[in-house]
This record gives structure tokens, sequence and C-alpha cells, in this order.
């Protein structure tokens, strides 16, 4: 079986409940393609890189999900753009088995990404170091 | 020497990364420019392997509004 990931994204200006309720509809509407959900968690409010219906913010939700059936999935794909429930969505398969999630999305995640990142081009600054040392001993 | 040359990298080899998520923004954006353009493996020094993952990660997040096609820049 293949596992896929879905991510939509929802209008930012509806109130929480809406999104619980639009979360809700999509997952039974999948069930009904014999897939199995693993995780569906929201990722949280963003800004658009570029406005998407005339919208600048949105809510972004992840959906894992082990594919069923391919001809009803299709429809499900198609059901999602012409539901009107969801500003945008995309749907990728993933190469491996996703981990269980519990809680993504929020602030936290952001700010561990953040340190990794600067983490990183703190090594690479110490690694470049070490290699500009190791060439000028070189040339001596 | 009258000059220093910069050495080229691959970003990935050194920091032993194998798969790139396109929702990693913060990782992307290194490879565009400040026009929101995917710059050449000339220019960034990565792997013909990575970049290619890289170019595919950058196109999946323009898509789903991650990363822009376009940054003027005046927003």
């Amino acid at each position: 079986m293949r596992y896929y990931e879905l991510i939509y994204i929802v209008n930012s200006n509806v109130e929480r409940k809406k999104i619980d309720q639009v979360m809700k509809d999509i997952s039974s509407r999948l069930e009904n393609t014999d897939s199995k959900i693993i995780n569906h968690v929201v990722w949280g409010k963003k800004k658009l890189a570029y406005p998407i219906k005339g919208n600048t913010y949105g809510n972004y939700i992840l959906l894992h999900y082990e594919g069923g059936d391919n001809n009803k999935l299709n429809e499900f794909d198609s059901w999602l753009k012409l539901s009107g429930l969801v500003i945008r969505h995309m749907i990728v398969r993933l190469e491996e088995k996703p981990d269980v999630v519990k809680d993504f999305g929020d602030e936290k995640t952001e700010n561990n990404s953040e340190k990794k990142s600067e983490e990183i081009v703190e090594e690479n600054k110490e690694q470049l170091e070490k290699k500009n040392v190791e060439e000028d001993k070189e040339v001596e | 020497m009258a000059f220093q040359t910069r050495r080229k990298y691959c970003f990935f080899k050194e920091n032993n990364i194998s798969t790139v998520d396109y929702k990693d923004v913060k990782l992307l954006k290194r490879f565009t420019n400040d026009n929101g353009k995917i710059m050449p493996r000339r220019v960034t020094g990565t792997s013909a392997k990575m970049h290619r993952k890289v170019v595919g990660a950058i196109k999946r997040a323009r898509t789903i509004g991650l990363m822009p096609f376009v940054d003027s820049g005046s927003e």
C-alpha cells in the first residue's frame, strides 16, 4: 500500500469550530475510499507567499493516510477541489510510512526548526574555519 | 594571494541530509535568490542528485503557497 500526504489550506477567518467541521467532513469522505488515516493535524496559521483566492493568511492542515481504492481516491481529489471547503490542497506520495505525530504544527516545532538550521549554520562555519586553517597550513 | 577563492561545497553532503521536505521553507530559502528564483547549481554548489530534489521541493512549496513564485519584496 502507498502512503500519501494531503496538505490543505482553510480560510483563516473562520472559527475553530468551523475548521473542526471541515476536518471531520474530509476525514469521513476519505474513510469512504477505504483509506486509513494516520495523522490529521493542524499545522497552524501562516502567511501565504502570495494571495490565493483573495486570502493573505491561511490555516494549514496536514493529513497522512494509507491509500485505499484508487478510483475512489481520484474522486475524493476532485471532490475536494469542487467542495469549496478549502482554499487549496495538494496530495503528495510519500516514500516511507509516516510517523504518528502527536502535537505537530504549534509554534514549538517552528522554533525547533529555526534552532536546527541555526545550529547547522554554526557547524558549517566551524567546519569552514577548520578547512581554511588546514589549507593555510598546507600553503605554509 | 591577491584574493581568496570561496570553496564550493554541497550543503546536504556536509550535513548528511538525504531527503528534502517541501514543508521546510527555512532550508529551501537557501536555494532561492531574493526574487524567489531557484539558484543554479554552479552558484550553490549542490550535488546534482540533491539539486533535483531541492528543485522539486521548491516547486511543491510554491504550489501550496509556502514559497513565492515571484518575490517582489514590497510586501
